[in-house]
């Protein structure tokens, strides 16, 4: 066993030395698609992220009568209180809500309200955004309710524009998955092909199959472990230079978990690539 | 040693390339396998490397019915075969002891056996001092002993040999010869497929001669043929 380690380890270093052009060519090949695939992959989650954003920051306000009366107000709570579909509801009392106007309205506005003239309201965070829809027909009727509000339009349009985008940048990450998969297994059979002679050899002088295929498995693991890596540089330079908007922005942590991703991908494809590819050069 | 028993080869294609072939070959004989181009030389040995498969008949190596071996023992079979091939068949980006060494390794050998084996068979076959030459660097003789080399390194049974001396002037071609006599003389069964008709005629071994997939002659001090033109190749 350890003749043969030694063995394949030094076969694969040698033959990734006097090969080199190939190795060069297949690491390039892994290194520019890959790249690709990590930024696809990049601003997916980034359309995740930004669409998680913005939808925390959805809104549906329910706002009372000025004249209701605190069994309404309480009734009106302890309903949105056992409501699923919303997370959390803020109550602002009158005097708060007078506050606000004090800081939205102009002055001379501002100087006509009174305290007792301002609705208190229920601010509450759905669930899930199109739940804010569920809230406004549920109590608009209801007793002591003045009117329910929610950015209806923007939600449905802002929820449809992100399942587009996130669709878009998954399918074009798994285009070019494929795409890199056939370059890299082509790149590498290509080198075995130009090595078929030695294969035979090989196989004349009584290797088994596991033998032959070590050596070449462990260089396409380390071409698409090398190419991965300039992938990952590449990503990792989009990442930090590429000018995105705040709620785009990914955490570091995100982008490492592309990083894992683009590096597993690249060293199995490579490894198994390798496999696909001397099967036919090893049925004698 | 070596037992073909009714042995009937078509390829795919519909050539016959065997029909009906039984014959015995005893452990350290030495054997020319002789006849036209196509008469089925290569697929009798290519038969014995378990490259191929016969349709009908079985084939016996050291009693051993090679057809009924499963796939992945076929390497291990291979072992006991040396093949020496009229291309030579060396890796060009190894040296001469790395080609030797090669047939050694492969079948998992330990460093101290390879490093001890190599030069001694080197030396044998009389290219001690080209150990660290590149088979480009090489004669087409050279090369051969190199290729003989690697192919007796691990000691098998049976040595193979498909036109050895094909691209070969006759001096060289002499060279090689005493080389397989030598290697047989240790017990080792060789078979050597050749239109050589002068060694043939010289070393009066046994002769099968094969004629479109026909065994027509089976002679045990025999010479190329009987009725071929002299100097026909």
């Amino acid at each position: 066993m350890r003749v043969f380690f030694r063995y394949a380890l030094r076969e694969t270093g040698t033959n990734l030395w006097r090969n080199r052009m190939m190795t060069l060519a297949a690491v390039l090949t892994v290194a520019v698609s890959l790249s690709l695939v990590g930024a696809a992959l990049l601003l997916k989650q980034s359309a995740a992220q930004a669409s998680a954003h913005w939808q925390q920051g959805t809104r549906v306000t329910v706002w009372m009568n000025p004249t209701a009366s605190a069994s309404e107000i309480s009734n009106v709570q302890s309903q949105l209180a056992n409501l699923p579909l919303v997370k959390q509801c803020v109550y602002d009392t009158q005097q708060q809500d007078y506050s606000e106007a004090k800081q939205l309205l102009p002055p001379s506005e501002f100087s006509a309200l009174t305290v007792g003239d301002m609705p208190s309201s229920f601010r509450c965070v759905p669930t899930v955004p199109s739940n804010a829809f569920v809230v406004e027909s549920t109590f608009t009727s209801q007793p002591g309710v003045y009117q329910v509000t929610a950015p209806e339009q923007q939600i449905r349009q802002m929820n449809s524009a992100i399942r587009v985008l996130q669709i878009v940048f998954l399918a074009l990450a798994g285009v070019l998955l494929l795409s890199a998969s056939v370059l890299i297994l082509n790149t590498i059979r290509m080198a075995i092909f130009s090595r078929r002679r030695e294969v035979s050899v090989m196989k004349l002088v009584g290797a088994t199959n596991w033998f032959i295929r070590i050596p070449f498995v462990t260089e396409g693991f380390i071409q698409g472990l090398l190419g991965s890596l300039v992938a990952v540089v590449g990503v990792t330079a989009l990442h930090i230079w590429y000018p995105l908007h705040n709620e785009f922005q990914l955490s570091t942590s995100a982008l490492w978990g592309t990083n894992l991703v683009v590096i597993l991908l690249g060293a199995g494809i490579g490894a198994v690539g390798s496999a696909i590819a001397i099967r036919r050069f090893l049925d004698v | 040693m070596i037992r073909f028993e009714n042995v009937t080869k078509t390829y795919k294609n519909g050539t016959l390339a065997l029909r009906d072939i039984s014959l015995d070959v005893e452990k350290g004989e030495f054997i020319f396998l002789v006849g036209s181009s196509g008469s089925g030389k290569t697929t009798f040995l290519r038969l014995l490397l378990r490259e191929e498969l016969p349709d009908s008949g079985r084939i016996l190596e050291a009693g051993r019915d090679i057809g009924a071996l499963p796939k992945w023992r076929v390497p291990y079979l291979r072992r006991n075969i040396g093949c020496v091939f009229q291309d030579f068949r060396l890796l060009p980006n190894k040296t001469v002891s790395e080609n030797v060494a090669f047939g050694l390794e492969v079948i998992g050998r330990p460093r101290s056996t390879v490093d001890t084996q190599v030069p001694q068979i080197l030396e044998l076959v009389g290219l001690g001092d080209k150990a660290n030459n590149l088979p480009n660097e090489l004669s087409g003789g050279e090369q051969q002993r190199v290729a003989v080399a690697r192919a007796f390194v691990n000691r098998p049974l049976i040595l193979l040999a498909d036109e050895p001396t094909g691209n070969l002037d006759p001096t060289n071609s002499e060279a090689i010869m005493s080389l397989l006599e030598r290697i047989n003389r240790t017990g080792t069964t060789v078979v050597m497929a050749t239109h050589d008709k002068a060694l043939v005629d010289r070393m009066r071994r046994r002769v099968i001669e094969l004629d479109k997939g026909e065994l027509i002659r089976d002679q045990v001090r025999g010479v190329y043929g009987i009725d071929e033109p002299a100097g026909s190749m």
